[in-house]
């Protein structure tokens, strides 16, 4: 929908014409967004925004948002966008996309944090801070994603979380231009001391811009923020040897991977819980489930021998060393250790193999292979191959998604989870993966304690069937996770009625009246897109 | 006045609404310089059902309410009325610890639960709670942890409000929810049942509502259970001091060893402090604090489940070259203290008196966080001051405190005095005036502001102010909570 001249003559005056556009093919450029096929209408498009402004400072963000408050705009901003989320849900809206804001402002060594602009991304940031001995965590979603938006806007959790934590976890002082352009800056930063900390005067204020989920830029614009960074005892400079994808790395004794099984599920949970009970872990995820479970060995395969092809999958299929290495990797995760030091290393791995001892669990020969260990210590470190999840047909999406205590394993769910997506699997349109891409499973917070599984449904978003197969399975997980009282919407699929009906419908409905409030308080003018849930009174 | 209490009586019961003379004298006014103002009522809270009734109450009549969850002596003003005609929400008796999960490492515990009745108990299933530094015996658990008090093992703290989780919370309209994870369901059984062991503290969905009552003073509305992240005990535990002349000498060496995470619990303490936890009376602690070091960074070791001698062995060494690269020393005893003593005092509530009694009777703290490196600074400054005003600094213990795995620090000044005697409480209240504002001109931040350290952090942002207002009109909409503290 376009937008008035004078609006967009505002918004150019701000920002140059260099950086405003509304031409109709950079417009759906933005709007052609990952899972936008699973909308109610069926296009690959979201709404297509009236104009995609591209700011360069604070000020501007600033100055933006209130020219949208005069014209009447919605306005949403994305970093590096990941998927619908990040692009507006309405008609009338302004797409604000940071690219320029991609600024590292400051690394503090000592008290480690990283004070970082919007565009920065994962792999940016790890890289400056192994300069200096540090890491970052990085988000599920990969490296090539925004800290700043994960910690502030989405979700935030990621394959390190027991060691580094979640993004919400990490993050310490805010910058945030409000929906109506003021600007707050959270706990010291507020008081002209510093990105310490994010808590103070008194309550802490980011509670009203991320609980378990992110206002996903309904509420608001974040410029900068501080993140708390880790140790890293490993090179400053990752030594990376071979040809995509089969890149590896030889690392120092003391980081080290493993792939971990067992044979029962209930062995799998006693694992889990010992190891967050002993303090040991760096990395740990139940990763190339991903790939699916009757078919992860074989992608492996493919993926660290440069002389394969997904052409060559069904091949590798019939070997049964691959059907073997697939089915022993059923119950398994991969672990990274690393050790601060030569002793402390050494203790890990022998906690490591008491634990296995204990819980009847053992490390996969064949993915201690050096091949395999480097590259999989790789993966895990850097989280660069997020391309991966859409490796077999272009597209992937959820079917049953679930978090609790390690115990959630043993319970029954991940058959019934198995089951639900295998059905589909059988039927066709979506990858018959063997039912299990469960990728999650060990922590989804610093220190452990819970973790969440997402299966997921792998489909090609070019093909009609294949969509609609995708959507029925995703329908039918999210009916059975309602009736287990937990997840089960996805708010962005559906129509302003449903997404209202969802939400009354929830166990305690009242929290989104509560955001309502929260809404009419801190956007009075209505500049958010909806992506700030609300349940009208 | 006479409704009102019979309106109360019905809510709570007869035994439970007290307005004698000596029960209200022992709420108006504390240890802090905090102008002292009498409620009208003392309410005993039992259980939820009640607080809701109370704060129900509270919005038809609007009256002020004050919680309050530990027992006396209080310190920080914040549990003094501020506007005539409060009533104060005596939490103290709601006592239940509701569950302690071994396996999943949570407790849950109503608000009257203290530190020396939790630890106990929790010990029994092989869990401990990180503590403060020897809270008073009737502090309470959960309002502590909200009103963010830091805690000695910084590793542990993901997040500067850790080992908080879930909550459950009367808001100040009279609304109760549930927090975190618990928020999606019906009931805590509802959520344990579906593997939800209350550990995750985030949401329920978009808003994080348990950092809207941290360091509130009660002025959001009234918790009514805590659920807490416990940690392993230690099956091996061995404390170690490593003293210095000089803080600074500490710091480098500190800071190495949270980038490590090596060690549990890691805190400096400057001699007089050190004294006076272990001295206990006047003599002893001028002794000790002549004896001791004028620095120690204390650092306990622990092995938990698998291995724990091995763990603390390797730990030992590690740490003992570490020290030796900066030119310190790992040491089990220091002229005055061995670190047996030190560590029974530590992992322990204080004795009675309160530890910071012991020496004068009075004592005011001056508290903020800033980093590490910033600390020798901060001292300075605060030494300065009391000389100044006459003030021995040989009096004044230090107390720092990694939080948040270190990226920031809690550091507080303990200054010692006579409350007998009105010329020595003068002095002191233009120390602690001179001081604090001295501090906050030099960076100090005041992330818990108390008493009048309030106007004088919130002028500093008047944007947060702003925010805060607006926050406060969302959940207590006629201000009955705790009415005149923060911004409000």
């Amino acid at each position: 929908m376009a937008i008035s001249r004078e609006a967009y003559q505002a918004l150019e005056d701000i920002v140059g014409p260099e950086n405003i556009s509304e031409e109709p093919a950079i417009l759906d450029s933005y709007a052609f967004q990952w899972l936008a096929e699973f909308r109610q209408h069926g296009s690959k498009f979201m709404p297509r925004a009236g104009a995609v402004v591209l700011p360069g400072s604070t000020e501007e963000v600033q100055a933006v948002v209130k020219i949208c408050i005069r014209y009447k705009l919605k306005c949403k901003a994305h970093s590096t966008g990941w998927g619908l989320y990040g692009a507006p849900i309405t008609e009338n809206a302004i797409q604000l996309d940071m690219r320029r804001m991609d600024r590292i402002l400051k690394i503090d060594e000592h008290n480690m944090f990283a004070v970082i602009e919007p565009y920065v991304i994962g792999a940016t940031l790890q890289a400056e801070a192994m300069k200096v001995g540090l890491n970052t965590h990085m988000i599920g979603a990969g490296a090539s994603c925004s800290p700043l938006a994960a910690a502030t806007s989405f979700q935030g959790a990621g394959p390190d979380s027991i060691f580094m934590g979640s993004g919400p976890e990490n993050l310490l002082a805010a910058e945030w231009v409000m929906p109506t352009g003021e600007i707050l800056r959270t706990g010291s930063l507020g008081s002209g001391l510093g990105w310490f900390s994010g808590d103070g005067l008194g309550p802490s204020l980011r509670g009203i811009f991320k609980g378990i989920l992110g206002a996903c830029g309904g509420l608001g614009v974040f410029t900068k923020v501080a993140v708390k960074l880790y140790p890293w005892p490993g090179p400053t400079v990752m030594p990376i040897e071979g040809t995509v994808p089969a890149y590896t790395a030889q690392l120092p004794e003391n980081i080290r991977a493993h792939t971990l099984a067992w044979s029962t599920w209930e062995g799998y949970a006693d694992a889990v819980y010992k190891i967050y009970n002993n303090d040991i872990g760096y990395i740990a995820h139940r990763q190339f489930i991903m790939f699916g479970d009757e078919l992860q060995a074989a992608v492996l395969k493919i993926l660290t021998d440069t002389t394969r092809t997904l052409n060559d999958l069904e091949e590798l299929l019939k070997k049964p060393e691959i059907q073997k290495l697939s089915e022993e990797m059923r119950r398994s995760f991969q672990i990274v250790l690393v050790g601060m030091t030569p002793r402390d290393i050494e203790y890990q791995e022998k906690v490591l193999n008491q634990i296995l001892a204990e819980t009847g669990g053992w490390k996969i020969a064949a993915m201690e292979e050096p091949t395999m260990a480097g590259w999989s210590l790789l993966y895990m470190i850097k989280l660069c191959f997020k391309n991966l999840n859409y490796v077999y047909a272009g597209g992937f999406h959820d079917a049953m998604a679930r978090a609790g205590t390690p115990d959630l394993v043993t319970s029954g769910w991940m058959e019934e989870m198995r089951e639900q997506k295998r059905k589909f699997g059988k039927q066709g349109g979506i990858v018959n993966d063997g039912g299990d891409a469960g990728m999650g499973g060990v922590g989804t917070a610093g220190g452990g304690g819970y973790n969440a599984f997402e299966n997921f449904i792998l489909y090609d978003p070019g093909d009609a069937a294949s969509v609609e197969a995708a959507r029925a399975c995703n329908v039918d997980a999210g009916h059975i996770a309602v009736e287990a009282g937990a997840g089960g919407y996805n708010f962005f699929f559906m129509e302003k009625e449903q997404v209202q009906a969802l939400l009354a419908g929830r166990a305690r409905p009242a929290i989104f009246q509560w955001q309502q409030k929260i809404k009419e308080a801190f956007d009075p003018n209505g500049v958010g897109d909806g992506s700030y849930l609300c349940l009208d009174e | 006045m006479g409704e009102k209490k019979e309106e109360l009586i019905k809510i709570v019961g007869d035994n439970n609404v007290l307005d004698d003379p000596e029960t209200l004298d022992s709420y108006s006014s504390d240890y802090s310089f905090v102008p002292s103002r009498k409620p009208w009522f003392v309410v005993k809270a039992r259980n939820a059902d009640e607080v809701q009734r109370i704060v129900e109450w509270a919005n038809r009549t609007v009256t002020p309410l004050v919680p309050v969850s530990s027992g006396p002596p209080h310190f920080r003003g914040d549990t003094v009325p501020s506007e005539g005609g409060a009533v104060i929400v005596d939490l103290s008796e709601m006592k239940r610890i509701i569950t302690i999960d071994g396996k999943n490492r949570m407790t849950i515990v109503e608000p009257g639960v203290t530190y020396s009745q939790l630890q106990p108990e929790l010990a029994k299933e092989g869990l401990r709670l990180s503590m403060p530094l020897l809270p008073r015996r009737n502090k309470s658990v959960a309002a502590s942890l909200i009103e963010r008090e830091p805690t000695l093992i910084p590793k542990y703290r993901w997040l500067s409000a850790d080992p908080l989780r879930c909550l459950e919370i009367v808001w100040g309209n009279g609304d109760k929810m549930m927090t975190g994870e618990a928020g999606n369901f019906a009931s805590i059984e509802a959520a344990w049942k579906r593997y939800f062991a209350l550990l995750n503290p985030r949401g329920p969905a978009q808003v994080d509502y348990y950092r809207l009552v941290q360091a509130a003073q009660g002025t959001m509305g009234i918790v009514t259970w805590t659920a807490l992240r416990c940690e392993k005990l230690p099956k091996v535990q061995k404390l170690f001091l490593v003293p210095a002349k000089r803080l600074d000498e500490l710091l480098d060496f500190a800071y190495r060893l949270l980038r490590f995470r090596f060690g549990d619990e890691f805190l400096f303490l400057n001699s007089f402090n050190l004294a006076c936890i272990l001295g206990e009376v006047a003599d002893v602690i001028k002794a000790l604090r002549d004896e001791l070091p004028r620095w120690v960074l204390i650092l306990s070791l622990s092995g938990r489940d698998i291995l724990p001698e091995e763990k603390v062995e390797f730990l030992e060494k590690d740490i003992a070259d570490i020290a030796q690269q900066f030119g310190l020393r790992l040491i089990s005893s220091v002229p005055g203290a061995s670190s047996g003593r030190v560590l029974e005092a530590i992992l322990n509530p204080s004795k009675e008196p309160y530890w910071k009694l012991g020496y004068k009777g009075g004592c005011q703290d001056i508290f903020f966080l800033t980093t590490l490196n910033r600390t020798p600074e901060f001292v300075r400054t605060m030494y300065s001051v009391a000389e100044a005003q006459g003030y021995p600094a040989s009096d004044i213990g230090i107390y720092i405190q990694p939080v948040h795995q270190g990226a920031s620090c809690h550091c507080e000044f303990s200054l010692p005095y006579d409350r007998s005697g009105q010329v020595e409480v003068t002095k002191m209240q233009g120390l602690f005036t001179e001081a604090s504002e001295q501090l906050l001109k030099e960076g100090a931040f005041f992330s818990r502001p108390y008493g009048f350290w309030a106007d004088m952090a919130y002028n500093k942002d008047t944007q947060t102010t702003m925010v805060l207002k607006k926050v406060k009109d969302i959940f207590d909409p006629n201000h009955v909570m705790n009415a005149g503290k923060l911004c409000f």
